[in-house]
């Protein structure tokens, strides 16, 4: 609740910004076919009232937000669902809250002793260190250690090993695995190989440290086949990791053998594993002068659009050059973003709608309903009597356009009274003749300080009103109202419902769901009391690797901007063929 | 590599530091390796050694830099390998389906990683089957503590034990001294096994006639087996602090399924003891056991305050352990079963910092004896983890703000608890008042019994 609260202020004091960026909501004039068949003309009435409202709010100057706007750092992003929006909410508490937190956390630092030698010691030298040093049993793992933290000189890691094998008569596998470290990390080859034959010789297997660390040592070299076999020899045991596999992979494709890597790709894919970034990367900049393998590394970006990845900045540069590279110059690649309308500003052409397909979203409602709302335990979150009686009051009535989630809207401020801002909001609404369902627990209406009652009465005329046990939760309940009412409807609330995604039980659907809130969702972006009140853009698109006949667009991760989990990339790579 | 004498070493080493100037650091180790073949291997040819001697003894006039041999030690893992790889291979010879596991985790024990020594086929089965790598490795670590935690109990034991042994030697030496010095036996001593039959005796009568408390067995499906270890462990604890208590509640452990993992474990646990133990399990459900009005069931996700202690409810702990934090599971057992729920009065008393608000059942079980015993919930809320709070309310503070109404009967209850506390050092007192106080059912059945203290006299 809290960052809910300061993120509400953190809008109010920058009221200019949200003038210019934050638009009317919920405009479904260029949607998908589909929709358009389905609720005409429900959606024209929708729209322009809703455009009516957003007009009436811009021209009302509000002298004191300009002096607070003095203090703006940078640009909020329009949506909470925007790549960055997070990591800028946090990073704004911090400041506000100082940087005491931050200190608490992290405590006095101790200065860091390094008495790392900067050259070969002679064993003497070395003995005379290992008794000074506090804990001698441990002395040579922790002084290797500390050369690959400080990435020191490799002759002075050598004189150490010289050292341990002239005093004990061999080397341990801990300290040898710390020396590969070293030898890998600092590139050097014959090293790594010499190591290697040790190993090989002195102990029967390795573990799969010691195995991950040569396939990336052998990737570089002539003797990358030998990863294979690391690989599987680790397969043994384990499952590789993604990383290891991207290292045979980049092996077998800086020795020009695109077929081993296909092969280990597909491996790997099967195995379930997401493929690293630097895999695609190394496909795309390895087949740049060849480009025999086109339908093979179309597919590696119709992989990443089943599975809603975002290529990052580096690898969609790659992506940008292969396509540029294409023999006959036939690609144009540029940087952009979509408008709000759904075009791209580059090309001109409608991006994939967001809204659901008839089937994709009745298997959405199917889901939510089964794993969301009832779950393993009806009892969790409600009792089957009450979604029997919400199920039927949601069926009595019409379908609705806009379902409030009551406590999250009347805690959108902290200033002011709770049931004054929910009444606000809701009056806000109704004026533009929506249909609204409001969802609230039952200690609502028992009338207190911050419920006053007669407010409660006056939302009740103006909307449907559904409330549930104080010890359920409300949540599911705006889920199914909000699905049942058809494609057409919105839900309010902040809360951007993660609680809730991760009931869902396989993550095609969690990405439908994700969708699906993308654009039912209605976020506050502005609430002034008594004077503003503004949603954030419903976009119109579906940011989503999509391509048609000669064109292809790729939303990205920019370098630079931390992006969560429930949120999605800004910029876009806009690729299209030269006519 | 036991027979690579460190002194015979250092003397090649000597030697080949000074030829280093002229010879590349590759050509060196070559020398190195051969310098050390022809010394160890007596069946290469012997003039093979007496040329690099020669070598050694013309170039050893040159002046010796501090030029060092960085792969003196790669010649040194080289040259005595063999007869490790030979040593090993035997070893392994026998192939376990588990062997590319126990290889794994041994090698993970020489990469210095946190795995136990020795590991039994079973943990090895459950080893393989963890799929990730993580899990593995927490397994393992999970494993090495365990066993490091045993480790240092032996050797603490093993300790004492010896302790204990020249302790004795030394008295026994003293009794010789003094001849034959009899034992003081003015007191009686006080043996372990009359505490036992004390505390039996109390638990038994808690069970004739004491407030009920349920452990409410059913979670079983939501736990992992590490969690029901724990919760079994837990409710030992649980049997154990009742079992001390001046008045012990009667355990019921209801919903308790043969043969389920919960009853596993707690037969294992208490291995011949569960049969004589004096607690109630059955594996009907506590809503047919007790009458419905009077189960309360304590959660933490209730919306009711447990302001006073009722001693005529029978109150129901779920015997549960979450790790990660399931909210709301036995408070839907508690809608389920549409019983009255309750909360501990935490957020009252304590001034809450961090940490979930749920309870092991141990300090559950503390708190409720405690309150129980004394109607404070100051004294009870003690058991509270202290790191969970920073401390309590001031008390007039707490009687102020929250409830100036409770604050009558909680002295009522108080009262009451004194005069349980009496009751417990005096048996038959004990008895006479409560046949005053409880149905006539009850006393009628406690006077056909013969009782205990008309046995001891």
């Amino acid at each position: 609740m809290g960052t809910l609260l300061i993120s509400c202020t953190l809008n109010s004091i920058y009221p200019l910004l949200v003038h210019s960026r934050a638009s009317c909501f919920a405009v479904h004039k260029n949607v998908s076919s589909f929709f358009k068949v389905w609720v005409p003309l429900k959606v024209q009435r929708f729209s322009t009232r809703v455009g009516n409202s957003y007009e009436g709010d811009d021209k009302r100057p509000n002298t004191k937000q300009k002096e607070q706007s003095g203090k703006v750092p940078h640009a909020l992003p329009k949506s909470v669902f925007a790549a960055g929006t997070a990591r800028k909410k946090a990073e704004f508490l911090k400041q506000k809250w100082g940087n005491d937190f931050d200190k608490a956390l992290k405590g006095p630092r101790k200065p860091k002793e390094n008495n790392i030698p900067s050259q070969p010691l002679s064993a003497a030298q070395w003995k005379t260190l290992k008794d000074d040093a506090r804990a001698s049993h441990h002395f040579e793992v922790s002084m290797m250690e500390k050369m690959l933290a400080a990435n020191s000189d490799i002759d002075v890691a050598k004189s150490l090993l010289a050292y341990v094998a002239m005093e004990t008569g061999t080397v341990s596998y801990e300290l040898l695995l710390r020396y590969l470290t070293l030898c890998v990390h600092g590139n050097h080859e014959s090293e790594v190989f010499d190591v290697y034959d040790i190993m090989k010789k002195r102990f029967k297997t390795l573990e799969t440290g010691a195995y991950s660390l040569f396939i990336k040592g052998f990737s570089r070299t002539e003797k990358w086949r030998e990863c294979l076999l690391l690989l599987e020899s680790i397969k043994r045991v384990i499952t590789p990791s993604p990383r290891n596999y991207g290292y045979a992979i980049n092996g077998a494709l800086l020795h020009s053998d695109s077929r081993t890597a296909w092969v280990l790709y597909e491996e790997m894919v099967e195995k379930g594993l997401t493929p690293n970034q630097e895999t695609w990367q190394a496909f795309f900049d390895s087949d740049r002068s060849a480009h025999d393998s086109e339908s093979k590394l179309s597919s590696l970006l119709l992989y990443m659009r089943n599975n809603q990845i975002y290529p990052g900045e580096a690898l969609v540069k790659s992506i940008k050059v292969w396509f540029e590279s294409v023999p006959g110059n036939k690609w144009n690649g540029s940087w952009t973003t979509p408008e709000n309308s759904g075009h791209c500003r580059n090309c001109c052409s409608s991006l994939e709608s967001i809204q659901l397909t008839e089937d994709e979203y009745n298997q959405l409602k199917e889901k939510v309903m089964n794993d969301v709302i009832q779950g393993k335990d009806v009892f969790k979150k409600t009792t089957p009597q009450e979604l029997e009686s919400f199920k039927s009051f949601v069926k009595k009535r019409p379908p609705f356009d806009v379902i409030i989630d009551g406590l999250n809207v009347a805690n959108t401020t902290s200033k002011g009274n709770q049931s004054e801002t929910l009444l606000e909001v809701v009056s806000h609404l109704a004026q533009q003749n929506l249909r609204l369902l409001v969802l609230g627990r039952k200690h609502m209406l028992r009338g207190s300080r911050s419920w006053d009652r007669k407010n409660m009465s006056v939302i009740q005329q103006k909307a449907d009103c559904f409330f549930t046990d104080n010890i359920s939760e409300d949540d599911p309940f705006l889920l199914y109202a909000t699905l049942h009412s058809g494609n057409h409807c919105k839900f309010l609330s902040r809360d951007l419902m993660r609680d809730h995604k991760a009931c869902l039980p396989d993550s095609s659907t969690r990405r439908l769901f994700f969708k699906w809130q993308r654009g039912h969702q209605l976020v506050l972006s502005s609430y002034t009391a008594g004077r503003r009140i503004r949603f954030e853009t419903v976009p119109k698109y579906d940011t989503i690797i999509q391509t048609e006949e000669n064109s292809w667009h790729i939303p990205y991760d920019e370098d630079g901007v931390e992006r969560y989990s429930y949120e999605v990339p800004r910029k876009w790579l806009c690729l299209e063929m030269k006519r | 590599m036991r027979f690579l004498n460190t002194q015979l070493v250092n003397v090649l080493r000597r030697q080949c530091i000074t030829q280093t100037p002229v010879l590349t650091q590759r050509e060196g180790s070559w020398l190195m390796t051969r310098c050390l073949k022809t010394l160890l291997l007596p069946s290469s040819p012997p003039w093979r050694a007496l040329s690099t001697a020669q070598r050694l003894r013309k170039e050893a006039s040159q002046p010796s830099t501090d030029k060092l041999d960085l792969d003196l030690w790669k010649s040194v893992m080289k040259s005595g390998g063999d007869s490790a790889v030979v040593t090993q291979a035997e070893e392994s010879a026998e192939a376990s389906p588990l062997g590319a596991v126990r290889e794994l985790v041994e090698m993970w024990r020489q990469a210095g990683k946190l795995v136990p020594e020795n590991m039994t086929e079973e943990e090895l089965q459950t080893l393989e089957e963890l799929s990730t790598k993580s899990s593995r490795k927490k397994y393992l670590k999970y494993l090495a503590l365990k066993e490091g935690h045993k480790k240092a109990r032996k050797k603490k034991q093993e300790k004492k034990k010896q302790e204990r042994a020249e302790d004795a030697k030394g008295s026994g030496e003293d009794e010789e001294e003094d001849g034959s010095r009899m034992k003081n036996t003015f007191l009686l001593q006080f043996w372990q096994r009359s505490i036992d039959a004390l505390y039996n005796w109390r638990a038994a009568q808690a069970m004739q006639f004491g407030q009920s408390l349920v452990f409410d067995m059913s979670y079983d499906r939501y736990m992992t087996r590490r969690e029901i270890e724990n919760t079994v462990s837990q409710l030992l604890e649980c049997e154990g602090w009742n079992r001390r208590a001046l008045d012990p509640f009667h355990l019921h452990f209801c919903n308790l399924k043969v043969e389920a993992a919960y009853h596993k474990e707690l037969i294992k646990r208490y291995s011949g003891a569960w049969d004589r133990l004096l607690v109630s399990a059955t594996d009907r459900p506590h809503q047919e056991v007790f009458p419905r009005e009077k189960l309360v069931y304590l959660t933490a996700d209730s919306p009711h305050v447990l302001k006073t202690f009722d001693h005529d409810k029978v109150y129901i702990v779920g015997a549960m352990v979450d790790k990660s934090i399931q909210t709301g599971l036995s408070l839907a057992n508690a809608k389920r079963l549409n019983l009255a729920t309750a909360r501990l009065p935490l957020d009252e008393y304590l001034l809450w910092d961090s940490g979930a608000k749920n309870l092991t059942l141990d300090q559950v079980i503390r708190i409720l004896l405690t309150i129980k015993d004394t109607g404070s919930w100051e004294k009870a809320l003690r058991f509270v983890p202290s790191r969970k709070h920073e401390g309590f309310y001031k008390p007039q503070q707490s009687e102020h703000k929250h409830w100036g109404k409770a604050e009558a009967r909680r002295d009522n209850s108080r009262t009451q608890g004194a005069f349980v506390r009496h009751q417990a050092f005096n048996p038959k007192m004990q008895q006479t008042l409560l046949k005053d106080s409880r149905s006539g059912e009850t006393a009628g059945k406690s006077k056909g019994k013969k009782n205990w203290w008309e046995e001891e006299d």
